[in-house]
């Protein structure tokens, strides 16, 4: 059993690995619909440019990925492989889920081959509500999910001490 | 009425191919051509069309459900349940919707169920729409994958949505729906299970714009008719 | 008159000869390779079965539905804006043209005309989503084929046409600006040089486009002669827009049905190419791109003056009939087909979408290609799925 999963690093060691975690992050793209034409404006487009926070939105593939954004809308026939993209991607591993269609459904929530939202199937750390939302709304849920990671308890994630969100201080992020 | 030389002209083409199967016709001078036909002619109607009227562009094809909707508008709204299809005569729950009749549209029909299909011609711009009753009992329509290429996925989305089934398809295999998936969508009688759980609230009070006097909003209900002051 | 030379044609048949020859010997047993839903290629969800025999595809069938969320069932429980508001969002890229046969059919059923001006910036705004949408086919067509870099200019100089649109309609994409009768409101000022800045610019950019693109011999070479699409086969698919018009069919909704929009009002032209293949439909997208800022500009100098709505009720019922209208969309033809019963909202409306159709061809085209150029084909084939699952 390792120090960090033991709880027993001092506190400047678990800001420090903390700090580097955040702000390395690679995003994974899970862009599905017109939600991810914001989300490559804001990760490709030089205007919101997202490298100057950290983050490298260029992995090769989900195992090689810290944090996916789900932007889109999530149907009840892609519903698997999401699940099995989630499962594929190594711990610790955060999930931002981007536009209305993502948080509940959005203008689509009284369909019969939409999911109701994409945390009815994996845990999800931060809610980024718009249809679409800007890039810089993403921006900011990325840089509030960073706030988060920095004064994360690794130990209690280790433990896996319940779902994502209460793994925090507190409950889940919405971006206003 | 004004003349609609070039329109008429398609009509008197397919009669002329088609005879008797040709049931109703309907020209709207200078925008649009309706034609119903036979389903038993309905891939000689696609021939015709195709090979003497010219109109090569396959546009689209589908079905409508003329059914009127058990659920109401909102579809929230309580059910009628005697015209849930199939179901013996139940008297209406108390605040369900009005019974309304099921009623054709332009160039009549008969049946519940209709064809719509839609060709054109890149040359003349002529389009021409064409439709056919399917009757209840008998849900099946002969194939026009062999005339027109496109409509191979257009039938499997109309079979997979309506239950209409295409004799002689090649492929008939769900398009757009899971494999698992259980009901025809776009029939009436489905209903949208998240409206009948929680209804849509109509229109709420809305909140002013900054600096702007609060006006008095209409009460205005889900089907939006206007409750009286 | 074909610009694929004899010599290719004859390496490329014999290569793919060469390949039929090492298959046999070999006895490669065939392999089904599953393209997506999850790729950078196929512009969302899509899914691409393909069987192969070494390098060749032998069957492939696209495999659809990952996005689909049942528009023509959610609009018969709507009203008529709030299915403005909806449809903005099957053609993500270039929203408005979704709104505008909508509000068309919707109009002709109650009989009532948008005043000139409101046609006019109608049209003004067709054209901008146009240009929207194609700018990033430009720039995703790079990156299909290998080429990161036109990804970001095209992001770049797509945000121009973004902020105009924004600045007169409140959003970036999905303006849901179009009103039955007219539209939401008028331009905000200063909207008319902003344009033009912004055309100037967006022209720039597809020279400069053209040049990187256009002109790169590795590109000429992985489109050239690849996906040739008959006419014949082409119309019988009902394949529409710059894919059609690449195959040499000379048909445009904007010039050829009559519309009460304004492309009769301005001097521009259809572009076609003769032949049919993936070099031809990517060509004729970058002229249309560019025609289309020709055309802003000319409607930004004929705008007529007046008011921005017709005379409508607030609460709208439109009365009993039918009516199809379509029109020239970035991706094709896309119409509606609206069924009404006198009520707040239509009791059917079927979607013809133009990118269900261009994919229809594919098991057709896909036959007997290489694995790197099924990318090519469906890149230049151009739909977006929202447009396809509806």
């Amino acid at each position: 059993m390792g120090l960090v999963e033991s709880g027993k690093i001092p506190k400047p060691l678990t800001h420090l690995l903390n700090l580097s975690r955040k702000y390395s992050l690679w995003v994974y793209q899970w862009g599905l619909a017109c939600c991810a034409i914001e989300m490559g404006a804001a990760f490709g487009s030089p205007r919101y440019d997202v490298m100057r926070l950290g983050v490298i939105p260029l992995p090769a593939s989900p195992r090689q990925a810290d944090l996916v954004v789900i932007s889109g809308t999530v149907t009840d026939k892609m519903a698997p492989a999401i699940r099995r993209l989630y499962e594929q991607m190594p711990d610790p591993k955060y999930v931002i889920s981007m536009g209305s269609c993502a948080n509940c459904g959005g203008p689509y929530w009284d369909s019969y081959s939409v999911t109701k939202g994409v945390d009815q199937i994996i845990p999800v750390d931060v809610y980024v509500p718009g249809c679409p939302p800007r890039p810089e709304a993403l921006l900011e849920g990325i840089v509030l999910l960073q706030q988060r990671i920095g004064s994360e308890d690794m130990a209690a994630r280790w433990r896996g001490d319940g779902d994502s969100a209460e793994r925090w201080r507190g409950g889940p992020v919405v971006v206003d | 009425m004004a003349l609609d030389v070039d329109r008429d002209a398609l009509v008197l083409g397919l009669r002329d191919e088609l005879g008797d199967a040709v049931l109703d016709a309907v020209v709207v001078a200078g925008v649009d051509v309706w034609v119903r036909v036979d389903r038993r002619a309905w891939v000689q109607a696609a021939e015709a069309c195709r090979d003497r009227l010219g109109l090569r562009y396959f546009c689209f094809l589908s079905a409508i459900d003329w059914l009127p909707s058990p659920f109401g508008r909102a579809e929230g709204q309580g059910v009628d349940l005697s015209r849930l299809a199939g179901a013996e005569t139940v008297p209406m729950e108390q605040g369900a919707v009005e019974t309304v009749p099921m009623e054709q549209g332009v160039a009549g029909g008969e049946t519940r169920f209709q064809l719509l299909a839609r060709l054109s011609s890149p040359t003349t711009q002529l389009g021409l729409t064409l439709k056919a009753d399917v009757p209840d009992d008998d849900l099946r329509v002969d194939t026009w994958s062999g005339v027109y290429a496109g409509a191979d996925w257009h039938e499997r989305e109309t079979a997979e949505m309506y239950g209409i089934e295409f004799v002689g398809h090649p492929h008939p295999a769900h398009i757009y729906l899971p494999g698992d998936f259980e009901g025809y969508p776009l029939r009436k009688d489905f209903p949208l299970v998240a409206r009948l759980v929680k209804p849509w609230p109509g229109i709420v009070d809305v909140e002013a714009m900054p600096g702007e006097p609060v006006e008095e909003v209409a009460d205005v209900a889900a089907d939006g008719t206007e409750a009286s002051a | 008159m074909s610009t694929v030379s004899e010599r290719q044609q004859q390496a490329y048949v014999a290569g793919v000869a060469a390949d039929a020859r090492i298959n046999v010997e070999l006895e490669t047993e065939g392999m089904t390779l599953n393209l997506g839903p999850q790729h950078p290629a196929t512009h969302g969800t899509l899914r691409i079965v393909v069987r192969l025999e070494g390098e060749q595809v032998v069957e492939a069938e696209p495999v659809m539905g990952y996005m689909h969320r049942g528009y023509e069932k959610l609009v018969e429980v709507r009203s008529y804006p709030q299915i403005n508001t909806l449809v903005n969002r099957i053609d993500w890229l270039g929203s408005f043209a979704n709104e505008v046969p909508f509000i068309l059919a919707a109009e002709r059923l109650m009989d009532v005309e948008a005043p000139p001006r409101a046609q006019w910036i109608r049209t003004l705004f067709f054209e901008l989503s146009r240009i929207a949408n194609l700018s990033l086919f430009l720039g995703d067509l790079g990156v299909q084929l290998g080429a990161i870099t036109p990804v970001f200019y095209a992001f770049r100089d797509r945000e121009h046409v973004l902020n105009l649109i924004e600045s007169a309609t409140g959003g970036r994409f999905h303006p849901n600006f179009d009103r039955i009768g007219g539209l939401k409101e008028d331009l905000p000022r200063g909207f008319v040089d902003e344009a033009r800045a912004a055309m100037g610019k967006l022209r720039d950019f597809c020279d400069e486009l053209e040049t990187l693109l256009f002109g790169n011999e590795i590109f000429e070479r992985r489109t050239r002669g690849i996906g040739v699409i008959p006419a014949e086969v082409a119309l019988g698919y009902g394949l529409s827009g710059a894919n059609l018009r690449a195959s040499g069919v000379d048909w445009d909704l904007r010039r050829d049905q009559p519309s009460p929009l304004a492309w009769s009002e301005i001097d521009w032209k259809v572009w076609t190419h003769p032949d049919g293949d993936s070099f031809a439909r990517c060509w004729v997208r970058l002229q249309e791109t560019r025609e289309a800022t020709f055309m802003v500009e000319q409607l930004l100098d004929g705008l007529p003056s007046g008011p921005i709505m017709a005379k409508v009720p607030r609460i709208v019922k439109v009365p009993t009939g039918e009516a199809w209208v379509s029109t020239e969309n970035p991706l094709g033809e896309m119409g509606y087909y609206v069924v009404s019963k006198g009520d707040t909202g239509p009791f059917r409306v079927k979607i013809r979408s133009a990118s269900f159709n261009n994919i229809s061809v594919l098991p057709w085209v896909l036959r007997g290609v290489y694995v790197a150029d099924v990318i090519t084909i469906i890149s230049s084939m151009y739909f977006i799925l929202g447009d396809v699952d509806r």
